[in-house]
């Protein structure tokens, strides 16, 4: 096999002749990542999908970076002619959350885009479609954002039947049984930090 | 007027007879389909238990007069066919109404139930159950023909549309009409396959597609009058045709017997094999069936 | 003489024996519990030996199991198909989320208690409970009907208004058909 991955490189070395911001680099066999401004990423995925021969959108994702007050979309692109997966990174504004569709390309994006508009408030403008999907009679900030909070809700709304208030938290049972020290990162998430 | 009590035990005792028949048959199906699929199975008075269950429900909902109709014209085509077979043979007790001509007025009896329940289950508004008429009907044309076919032969070669000549005619074992008439009673039992309505030709109640079609709105006591009319109809059609082909029963021994061998035929058809969709099964039926029916006809004629 | 009372007192033993031994589920199949249903039904556990039946549709069934978590979108549905069932009916819960949300808990979407919104015969504990204790649930089902004790219908029926508080509590937007069942 080729060790050089001479078709990934060709690829890279494609889209930074193209579109000279973009952020493109090798992850590893079959696999590059390209990160790109926002305002790129309709002429890039156009491109891609008509020169560079990625026909398929196998999966479209969101990442709520709420540190830096963005989303972070997600496109993941597959070529089979060149067995490669393209992903395709993007960040847009979190407070005024807004972009373009990319249905005209792809069809299957028109439900991702539906499913952001609901679970992330998401705007794609474009997308006519963007109507109540899987959760009905929704009243709350949609509850995929980070700012959403899960349990406070669910307190709220649904009634708690008793008899839970012991539960142990797995993480503190194991590190005490084992004499372990509990890291840092993982403090922030234990149930007796929550209560 | 003269009192024929022994009719009128009869009228009384035959639909009770072929209720308790009928149930435990189709416990017994239940069982053999268990036992074939490596399971141990119902009791075999399951169906009945089903049956005092849907009738002792509190409530029981229905959406207009033909609903409540359409059960009770099931139940009565069911009973009027049963009471113009003879059960037993030269019986007194078990003839009941066999009158001249009754292989006609037969063939036009059995089809009143399929219509009375279509149009009970066309008033339930259900479209599952719309579908499910649509097919039960368009089967109904398919397996019909040949039937008529088996049936038209057999009144050719005997010059008779009496279920007792018929009958008389079948004396000895030998002059069973199974053995006479080998055709007609191919093209017979292939429909009757179709009438059964096991598989492969149990698309018209598919309960994972059309949630059990024309009965999907029918609960309680109007799917328990359902089971009660099918039970009754099953041992009247296996009585017919123990009665045409193979010579009738002079005792409930050999009725039994008969009728379970004739059961049986449907049954372990219906457990091995998958659903045909409603034109392919009307194409089996105009095609194997239809051509027995003709030749028998061709044998007798010439 | 012939006795009023004791009359109705053996046609009920009856009419409660053909109950207890013909049970037909309509399996509403939300949430991974419905994958627990087909080994009940077929050759290994074979719960038919005990006269449970699937049955196609909601009228025609005497058993309802929410098999696992319940979504408040699944919850409208589950009401308008429990109300939809002859009486009389009987609910089992299925698996520590109808009990109380299970690991479901702090879920945005899913109600945590099941007996607050439909009236519950029967729990059956686990997640996922095994077929074998699935069986167990259904026996002790019908020792309850056995017994006359399983009277969930009348239940919602009595307590409608507390029930239905409880579901509007949920579903917001209350678009539901009235039946009169």
């Amino acid at each position: 096999m080729d060790k050089d991955f001479i078709n990934e490189n060709k690829t890279i070395e494609e889209i930074k002749n193209t579109f000279h911001s973009a952020e493109a680099k090798l992850q590893r066999k079959n696999r590059i990542i390209v990160k790109l401004r926002s305002d790129l990423i309709p002429p890039f995925l156009s491109y891609a999908k008509n020169y560079l021969s990625f026909d398929h959108l196998a999966h479209f994702s969101c990442v709520d970076w709420i540190e830096d007050n963005q989303f972070e979309l997600v496109y993941i692109l597959y070529s089979y002619e060149k067995n490669i997966i393209a992903i395709v990174k993007t960040r847009i504004d979190r407070e005024k959350a807004e972009f373009v569709t990319v249905k005209h390309l792809w069809r299957q994006a028109e439900t991702f885009e539906r499913e952001f508009h609901e679970m992330y408030g998401i705007n794609f403008t474009g997308n006519n479609r963007l109507t109540e999907f899987i959760l009905e009679d929704w009243d709350d900030i949609p509850p995929m954002r980070r700012d959403f909070d899960t349990m406070q809700y669910s307190k709220e709304n649904f009634y708690t039947r008793p008899g839970r208030e012991d539960a142990q938290d797995v993480r503190e049972v194991i590190t005490k049984k084992s004499g372990e020290k509990i890291p840092d990162f993982a403090k922030e998430f234990s149930v007796r930090k929550l209560k | 007027m003269e009192i024929n009590w022994s009719t009128i035990l009869g009228i009384i005792f035959t639909p009770i007879i072929a209720f308790i028949v009928g149930v435990t048959y189709g416990g017994l199906t239940r069982v053999i389909t268990a036992r074939v699929q490596n399971r141990y199975g119902p009791p075999i008075f399951q169906n009945l238990l089903d049956i005092i269950k849907l009738y002792s429900k509190e409530s029981n909902i229905n959406h207009g007069v033909m609903q409540h109709l359409g059960p009770v014209f099931a139940i009565t085509a069911s009973v009027t066919t049963l009471f113009f077979v003879p059960v037993i043979k030269d019986s007194t007790v078990f003839t009941n109404f066999s009158f001249h001509g009754d292989l006609i007025f037969l063939l036009y009896i059995m089809v009143f139930g399929s219509l009375g329940m279509a149009l009970g289950a066309g008033q339930t508004g259900n479209p599952n159950s719309a579908i499910g008429v649509s097919r039960g009907l368009s089967q109904l044309v398919g397996y019909e023909v040949p039937f008529v076919m088996a049936l038209v032969a057999i009144m050719i070669q005997f010059q008779t549309t009496n279920l007792n000549d018929l009958l008389a005619v079948q004396d000895h074992f030998t002059k069973w009409i199974i053995f006479q008439s080998p055709f007609a009673f191919l093209a017979a039992i292939l429909a009757f396959l179709g009438m059964m309505g096991y598989a492969p030709f149990d698309v018209v109640i598919a309960p994972a597609e059309i949630a059990s079609g024309p009965p999907s709105e029918f609960g309680g006591k109007y799917l328990g009058l359902m089971l009660t009319s099918r039970s009754i109809f099953t041992f009247a059609k296996l009585v017919l045709f123990t009665d045409i082909f193979l010579g009738g029963a002079s005792d409930f021994i050999t009725l039994l017997i008969k009728t379970f061998i004739l059961y049986m035929i449907p049954v372990l058809t219906g457990i091995v094999f998958p659903r045909y969709r409603t034109e392919q099964s009307i194409r089996f039926f105009w095609s194997w069936p239809l051509f027995f029916g003709i030749i028998a006809i061709l044998v007798v004629v010439f | 003489m012939y006795n009023d009372k004791e009359a109705s007192k053996i046609v009920d033993i009856i009419k409660n024996f053909a109950r207890k031994h013909s049970l037909w589920i309509v399996a509403y199949g939300t949430g991974c519990g419905a994958i627990e249903l087909p080994p009940t039904m077929t050759s290994r556990y074979d719960a038919e030996r005990f006269g449970i039946r699937g049955s196609a549709t909601p009228r025609q069934a005497d058993v309802l199991l929410i098999t696992g978590y319940l979504s408040v979108k699944t919850l409208k549905r589950v009401i308008r198909t429990y109300e939809q069932m002859q009486e009389p009916k009987y609910v089992i819960g299925f698996g520590s989320c109808t009990i109380n949300g299970g690991m479901y808990w702090d879920s945005y979407n899913t109600i945590k208690a099941l007996d607050r919104y439909l009236p519950v015969d029967v729990y059956i504990n686990g997640c996922m409970p095994r077929p074998e204790a699935v069986i167990s649930g259904f026996i002790k089902l019908q020792e309850l009907i056995a017994q006359g004790k399983a009277d969930g219908a009348k239940r919602y029926q009595e307590n409608l208004e507390w029930y239905r508080e409880n579901q509007r509590k949920v579903i917001k937007n209350w678009r539901m058909p009235e039946y009169n069942w």
